[in-house]
C-alpha cells in the first residue's frame, strides 16, 4: 500500500457535529474531579498548568526581586542580613531561569503545537505529565528549602569551589543540584517530545517548508535544549559527586580546575538565553502578521535566522568568561561569534518591523507588549553587543550593568512577548473576552516599572557598583539611582499584580468568547473555545490548513479531513514523514494514568535520599523507579485490534509502521542525541583536566595487561550483545523463535557488566586525583549504560517469552539494539579514551 | 521534500552551521594545545605554526560549504532555497570568527 | 575634569563621579576603554533611535516592502557592517590594553575575605595588608592569585578585572597617570562577606619610589 497522495484524497462526508463531539469527548476527556485532574496526560492540561505552575513560581521569584529592591534602596540597610541576602538573590536567579522561564515555554509550545500542527496531542502524552511532576516536585523542593532557611547562597551559577564543600558545608548547595536536576528531567523530556511531535505528527501534507513559523522556531528551541541541558546536568552531576563522595573535579589542591565548572555551566548557560528568546520570537513571528493583516516578510530569511541562532549560540558561552585569564585570541573567537549571533536576531527584528509596514497595524493590547519588546529588547541587545566587546567587558562585567543589560533581555526578549502571547491565546484558553481597560492599565505600570528600575542601573554599573553586595555604606554616591530603582521596582511589581488579576477575572469573569475573534489563518483558533482535549474532530489535509481559521472550523467539526470521531474506541492520531508529511500511520496514544506521577515521585524518593546524605540507601530507591519504567513500557498501547484503519473513504493505514520508523524510535533517537551531548562534555573534561588543568599532575597509574583485557573484553561482549539484537530481530522477521538468542543477549550483556566491574576495581582511588575521578566518572557512565541495556534484552526476552514479537510489530527489538548499538560505540569511545589519558601522561 | 527525504532536507540545511562549529570547536581545541605546546614560538615561514594549525579547519569548512553550495541546487531542486542560507550562515560564520586569528596575540 | 569634557553628554554631571567610577578614569588604559564606551554608547543611542522611528512609521498605510531589502539589506549585510566595526575597535583597544612589553610586577592575593599585596621595596618585596603601592606614570603587571574561592581583582579608575583563580595565575596591566589613592574591590561574588572585600590603590610620585617601609602608611 502506497502512501497516499494528499491532494487527490476525497473528503469523508460531512457528520453531525455534536454526536461527533461526543463519541471523541468520551474517548479523550480527562477523568471527572480532582483524581481526573493527576491523571490526565492531555497536553491541553498539561500546557495551562504548566503556565499557571510558571506564572506561581514568577510570583515567588518576584516577590524575591522586591526584598533585594528593598535591601538596596538605602546603602546601610539592615532589612536583611547577608546570609539570607545571598540565599534570596541565588535564588530569584534560580527560580526564575529554572522554574519560571524554561516552563513557561514548555507549556506555551506543549499547549500550543498539536493545535497549530492539526493534530490531536503531543507524541509521548505520559511524557508530558512525568515531565510536569518532576518539574512541581523539584520545584517544591527549592521552595521548601527557602522557607526552611536552606537556600542555595551560591549565586544562580554556583561557581566551585564556593560551591564546594569546604565553603559552602551544608545541604543548601545540594539543594540547587539535586533539585535543579530533578526539574531538568522535565526540560529533557519536553524537548524529545516537542520535536518528534513537530516532525512526525503533522497534519497530512504540512511539509517542512509550510508549517507554522512557531514550530520552527520550537524546533529550533527543542534541538538546543537537547544539546545545552546534557552540559549543566553533567556539571551538577560531577559537583554533587565531589559534595558527596569526594571526588575532586573541580578541587585546584587535587588537580581539579574551578574553570571546568565554568565551561561546562555556560556552555548549558549561553544557549540558555536563546532558548529563552526563540520561544518568544516564536509568540512575535505568530502574532505581528495577524495584527497587521498580512503575510510575515521573509519566511525563509526568518527559517535560516532561526537555524544561524541554534548553532551560534553554542559558540559564544566563553563571552561569560572574559575576566578569568583566557588569551586574547581565543577570547577574540567568542568576541567575534558574540557579533555574529546579533545578525539572526537583526534579521528577524527588520522582518517584524517589514512586516508591520507591509500591513495595518491594530494597537490591541497584544501589540503594547509588542512595542514594548521592541523599545526594551533592542536597547538589551545592543548592550550586549557592547558586553561582547571585551576591553568594556572588562569593566563592566560583574556589575549593576550586566543587571541591567539581562533583564533588558530577558523582561524584553521573553516577558513582554510572552505577555503579548498570554493576551493573544486567553481567549482560546479561557474560551472567554478580557475586561476592557485593566490590561492597559497593566502594560503601563510594567513598562514603566520596567525601564524605571533598569535603565539607570546601566549607570550605577558604570559607577562602580558590583553584583550581589547587600550594602554600600561608603559609596553614597550609588543611593539616589539605588532609590529610585527600588521605587520603580515596586511600580512594576504592582502592573504585574495587575496583570494576574486581570487573568483571573478574565478566565472567572469575561464574557463568552466568540471562536476564531483574531480572524487568525492558523489551526489553532479552528477549534471550539476552549478546546476539547481531541482538539480537532477530524484532521485537515492541505486544503482545509489553507483555509484559514474561519473556513476550515466548521468541515472539521464535521468530521470532513482524515480519520474523523474515535469510532475504535481509541486514541488515534496520524504518524506522517519528516519532509513532506505523507501519513504513514495511525498511532495510538495511551489513556489516561497515574503512572507518571507514582514514577516521579519514585524519583523524588530518590532525590530526598540523597538530599539527606543517606548515600547507601538511595541506590535501593532505583529500584521501583526501573519497575516503573518497566510497568511503563509494558503498559504501551498495543493495537488489539491490528487491522487497518480507514482515515478518508477508501484510504486505508497500517496501525504499525511498515517500514518507517515508531514515534518511539524518534524519540529514543532524540534522547540518545542528548545522551550524546552528554558523553561529548564528559569527554571534554576528562581533556580539559588532564591537558589544560594546572595544579598538581597526576600520580601515574600503571595500567596493566588484565585491564586492557577487561576493557577490550567489555567492548567486544557489548558488539556480540548489538550482534545479537540484530540476529533477533532478523529471526522475528521472520517468523522464527528469537528466545535463546535473546537469552544469550542477557547474558553477554551481564558478563560485560561483570567485566566493567572488574576493570573499575582495578583502577585508583576516585578520590586522588581530579584525573583520576574523572576516568571513574566514565566508566560508571559505561557502567550505566551496560546496566540498562541489560534491562532493554531481559525485557525484550520477556516479550518473546510472553508471544508478543510479532513480524508486524518487534516489540522493544528495534529500541533495544539501538540502546545496545549506543552503548557500544560510547564504551568503546571510553576506552579509546582512557587509553589516551594514560598514553599522554 | 519530495525530491528527497525530510531527514536528507534537514541534514542539508544544517550542513553549513555544522561546519562552521566543527571548525570552531576544533580551532579552540588546538588553541589551548598549541599554548600548552609552545606552538606560537615555532614559525611556519611567515605565520607560527599556532596560526597554521588554528586556521587549517576554518579552511576545511569553508572549503566545505564552497563545494556544498556548487551543488545543492542539483540536489535538492526547488527546495533548495533555505538549505543554501543555511551553507551561506556556515561559510560567513566561518569566516568572521577565524578573521582575528591573524590580528590577536595567540597566548 | 574627564566629566566637564563630556558635558555635552546629557547625563547629570554628578552621575559621573565617585571613587570607583569607570567614566572618571585616571590611567591611560581605563581611560581607553571609557572613550570605548563613550563611542559604544553614542553608535549605540543611534541605532535604537533608528529601530524605534521606523517601528513607528509602521504604524502609517500599507505600503509595498522588499522583502530582500528588509532582511537581507537591513538585517545581514547592514548589521553585519556595524558589528564589523565594533568587532575591529574592540581588537584595537583589546590589544593596546594587554600587557605587552615590559612592566613593573606587583602580586595581589585573595582570600575570604581580604587582599595581601607584594611589591618591589627599597630592601627586597614588600608585603602589605589591603593597600597596594605602585608608580605613577608607568604600567603595572598585577599578578592575581587566590588562596580559597574566586576572586576578582578591580580597580576601576587604573584598568579593567580580572579573576584570582585558586591554582591559577593571572597577569592584569594596570596604570595611573597621577599620584594618588584609588580604590578597588572584589568584583566576583565569594561568599558572606564579599560587599566589604575592598582595598585601595596608593599610586606614587616616581621619584619617591620605591618607598621606604616607613611611608607606606602615609598618604603621598
Amino acid at each position: 500500500m502506497s502512501p497516499p497522495d494528499m491532494t487527490a484524497i476525497p473528503a469523508n462526508p460531512p457528520r453531525r457535529a455534536l454526536p461527533l463531539h461526543r463519541e471523541l469527548d468520551r474517548v479523550w476527556r480527562n477523568g471527572p474531579g480532582l483524581w481526573g485532574q493527576v491523571t490526565s496526560v492531555s497536553h491541553t492540561t498539561l500546557g495551562l498548568r504548566f503556565m499557571a505552575t510558571a506564572f506561581v513560581f514568577f510570583g515567588i521569584g518576584g516577590l524575591l526581586s522586591m526584598l533585594i529592591r528593598a535591601q538596596l534602596a538605602t546603602p546601610n540597610s539592615a532589612f536583611l542580613d547577608t546570609a539570607l541576602y545571598n540565599q534570596i538573590f541565588t535564588m530569584h536567579g534560580s527560580i526564575m531561569m529554572f522554574l519560571f522561564a524554561i516552563p513557561m515555554l514548555e507549556g506555551l509550545a506543549m499547549y500550543l503545537l498539536p493545535k497549530m500542527l492539526g493534530t490531536r496531542d503531543l507524541a509521548f502524552p505520559r511524557l508530558s505529565a512525568l515531565g510536569y511532576w518532576c518539574y512541581l516536585l523539584g520545584g517544591s523542593i527549592l521552595i521548601t528549602a527557602l522557607l526552611a532557611g536552606v537556600a542555595p547562597a551560591d549565586g544562580w551559577f554556583m561557581y566551585t569551589p564556593l560551591s564546594g564543600k569546604t565553603y559552602s558545608p551544608g545541604i543548601n548547595a545540594d539543594v540547587w543540584l539535586l533539585g535543579v536536576t530533578f526539574v531538568e528531567i522535565s526540560a529533557l523530556a519536553a524537548a524529545i517530545e516537542l520535536m518528534v511531535s513537530i516532525l512526525r505528527l503533522r497534519a497530512p501534507g504540512m511539509t517542512l517548508t509550510q508549517m507554522p513559523l512557531f514550530a520552527w522556531y520550537i524546533l529550533g528551541t527543542a534541538a538546543m535544549m537537547l544539546a545545552g541541558f546534557p552540559p549543566l546536568i553533567l556539571g551538577s552531576v560531577l559537583l554533587e559527586m565531589e559534595r558527596a563522595f569526594g571526588w575532586p573535579f573541580f578541587d585546584p589542591e587535587r588537580g581539579g580546575d574551578p574553570l571546568l565548572w565554568q565551561h561546562l555551566f555556560w556552555l548549558f548557560g549561553h544557549p540558555e538565553v536563546y532558548i529563552i528568546f526563540l520561544p518568544a520570537a516564536g509568540v512575535l513571528s505568530t502574532v505581528i502578521p495577524v495584527l497587521c493583516r498580512t503575510k510575515i516578510v521573509g519566511y525563509g530569511a526568518i527559517v535560516a535566522a532561526i537555524l544561524g541562532m541554534v548553532f551560534l549560540s553554542f559558540g559564544l558561552w566563553v563571552h561569560h568568561m572574559f575576566t578569568v585569564g583566557i588569551p586574547h585570541l581565543a577570547l577574540a573567537f567568542f568576541s567575534a561569534a558574540s557579533m555574529l549571533v546579533a545578525v539572526p536576531t537583526a534579521v528577524q527584528i527588520f522582518a517584524w518591523i517589514g512586516t508591520m509596514w507591509r500591513g495595518r497595524p491594530e494597537l490591541k493590547l497584544p501589540m503594547l507588549y509588542i512595542l514594548g519588546f521592541f523599545f526594551t529588547f533592542v536597547m538589551g541587545g545592543l548592550t550586549g553587543v557592547m558586553l561582547a566587546v571585551v576591553p568594556f567587558n572588562w569593566q563592566a562585567h560583574d556589575t549593576a550593568f550586566v543587571t541591567a543589560h539581562l533583564h533588558y533581555v530577558l523582561i524584553g526578549g521573553f516577558v513582554f512577548p510572552m505577555l503579548a502571547g498570554v493576551a493573544w491565546w486567553m481567549p482560546l484558553m479561557s474560551g472567554r473576552r478580557r475586561i476592557k481597560g485593566l490590561g492597559e492599565a497593566a502594560f503601563w505600570l510594567i513598562l514603566i516599572g520596567f525601564h524605571g528600575t533598569f535603565f539607570l542601573m546601566h549607570l550605577t554599573g558604570l559607577m562602580g557598583m558590583p553584583r550581589r553586595i547587600p550594602t554600600y555604606a561608603d559609596n553614597p554616591e550609588w543611593m539616589g539611582l539605588n532609590l529610585s530603582s527600588s521605587f520603580f521596582g515596586f511600580v512594576m511589581t504592582i502592573g504585574f499584580a495587575l496583570f494576574a488579576i486581570d487573568l483571573i477575572l478574565q478566565a472567572g469573569f469575561g464574557k463568552r468568547s466568540v471562536r476564531d475573534p483574531w480572524q487568525a489563518p492558523s489551526l489553532d483558533w479552528a477549534m471550539a473555545l476552549p478546546p476539547p482535549n481531541y482538539n480537532f474532530a477530524s484532521l485537515p489535509g492541505v486544503e482545509l490548513q489553507q483555509a484559514g481559521a474561519a473556513g476550515a472550523m466548521l468541515k472539521l467539526a464535521r468530521g470532513e479531513g482524515f480519520l474523523p470521531g474515535a469510532p475504535r474506541g481509541r486514541r488515534e492520531i496520524l504518524v506522517t514523514s519528516v519532509g513532506a508529511a505523507r501519513p504513514q500511520h495511525v498511532a495510538l496514544l495511551p489513556f489516561n494514568t497515574a503512572l507518571p506521577l507514582v514514577l516521579a515521585l519514585a524519583i523524588c524518593a530518590f532525590v530526598l535520599l540523597m538530599l539527606a546524605g543517606f548515600y547507601a540507601v538511595a541506590p535501593v530507591a532505583l529500584i521501583p523507579v526501573v519497575g516503573l519504567i518497566w510497568a511503563w513500557a509494558r503498559r504501551a498501547v498495543a493495537a488489539v485490534d491490528a487491522a487497518p484503519v480507514e482515515i478518508a473513504p477508501g484510504q486505508f493505514l497500517p496501525v504499525h509502521p511498515e517500514g518507517g520508523a515508531t514515534l518511539t524510535q524518534s524519540g529514543l533517537t532524540g534522547l540518545l542525541f542528548a545522551n550524546g551531548t552528554f558523553l561529548a562534555s564528559l569527554l571534554f573534561g576528562l581533556a580539559f583536566i588532564s591537558l589544560v588543568s594546572p595544579g598538581p599532575p597526576r600520580p601515574v597509574w600503571h595500567a596493566d595487561g588484565t585491564v586492557l583485557l577487561a576493557a577490550a573484553a567489555v567492548v567486544a561482549l557489548l558488539a556480540a550483545g548489538a550482534l545479537g539484537a540484530r540476529w533477533a530481530l532478523a529471526r522475528v522477521e521472520a517468523a522464527r523463535p528469537a528466545g535463546a538468542v535473546l537469552i544469550g543477549a542477557v547474558i553477554v550483556n551481564l558478563l560485560a557488566l561483570a567485566g566493567l566491574a572488574a576493570l573499575a576495581f582495578w583502577l585508583p582511588a576516585p578520590t586522588r586525583h581530579a584525573g583520576d575521578a574523572v576516568r571513574a566518572a566514565l566508566v560508571a557512565y559505561v557502567g550505566l549504560h551496560i546496566a540498562i541495556a541489560t534491562l532493554f534484552s531481559a525485557f525484550a526476552l520477556d516479550q518473546a517469552r510472553r508471544g508478543e514479537l510479532t513480524p508486524a510489530s518487534p516489540g522493544a527489538l528495534r529500541n533495544w539494539g539501538l540502546w545496545q548499538r549506543y552503548t557500544l560505540a560510547a564504551a568503546a569511545l571510553a576506552m579509546a579514551a582512557l587509553w589516551a589519558q594514560e598514553a599522554g601522561a | 521534500m519530495r525530491r528527497v527525504g525530510g531527514m536528507v532536507w534537514l541534514a542539508w540545511l544544517i550542513a553549513g552551521p555544522t561546519a562552521w562549529a566543527a571548525a570552531f570547536s576544533v580551532a579552540y581545541g588546538l588553541h589551548g594545545l598549541g599554548c600548552e605546546l609552545g606552538w606560537p614560538a615555532l614559525s611556519l615561514g611567515p605565520v607560527s605554526l599556532q596560526r597554521v594549525a588554528i586556521a587549517l579547519p576554518s579552511l576545511a569548512a569553508i572549503l566545505l560549504c564552497l563545494v556544498l553550495l556548487a551543488r545543492v541546487s542539483t540536489a535538492l531542486g526547488p527546495e533548495a532555497g533555505i538549505p543554501r542560507l543555511g551553507l551561506w550562515i556556515g561559510l560567513v560564520a566561518t569566516l568572521y570568527t577565524m578573521a582575528p586569528v591573524l590580528v590577536a596575540t595567540s597566548c | 575634569m574627564k566629566c566637564a569634557a563630556l558635558a555635552t553628554v546629557p547625563l547629570v554631571l554628578a552621575g559621573c563621579t565617585g571613587p570607583l567610577s569607570t567614566l572618571t578614569p585616571s590611567g591611560p588604559i581605563a581611560q581607553d576603554i571609557a572613550w570605548l564606551w563613550w563611542a559604544l554608547l553614542a553608535g549605540a543611542a543611534l541605532l535604537a533611535l533608528m529601530v524605534f522611528v521606523l517601528v513607528a512609521l509602521g504604524f502609517g498605510r500599507p505600503r509595498e516592502v522588499a522583502e530582500g531589502r528588509w532582511v537581507f539589506g537591513m538585517g545581514v549585510w547592514f548589521s553585519l557592517a556595524v558589528l564589523t566595526v565594533t568587532l575591529a575597535g574592540a581588537l584595537w583597544v583589546g590589544e593596546r590594553i594587554l600587557p605587552h612589553g615590559p612592566a613593573l610586577e606587583v602580586h595581589a592575593h585573595a582570600r575570604q575575605w581580604s587582599w595581601t599585596f607584594t611589591h618591589p621595596g627599597a630592601t627586597g618585596p614588600t608585603e602589605s595588608e589591603g593597600v597596594l603601592h605602585i608608580p605613577a606614570g608607568q604600567p603595572v603587571d598585577v599578578l592575581i592569585t587566590s588562596s580559597d574561592v574566586i576572586h576578582s581583582f578591580w580597580v576601576p579608575q587604573l584598568g579593567g578585572k580580572m579573576d584570582a583563580i585558586p591554582g591559577r595565575q593571572n597577569r592584569l596591566r594596570i596604570e595611573a597617570s597621577r599620584p594618588g589613592t584609588y580604590e578597588g574591590l572584589c568584583a566576583e561574588f565569594c561568599g558572606l562577606e564579599h560587599a566589604s572585600m575592598r582595598f585601595e590603590v596608593i599610586a606614587h610620585d616616581p621619584a619617591a619610589w620605591p618607598p621606604l617601609p616607613t611611608m607606606e602608611g602615609s598618604r603621598p
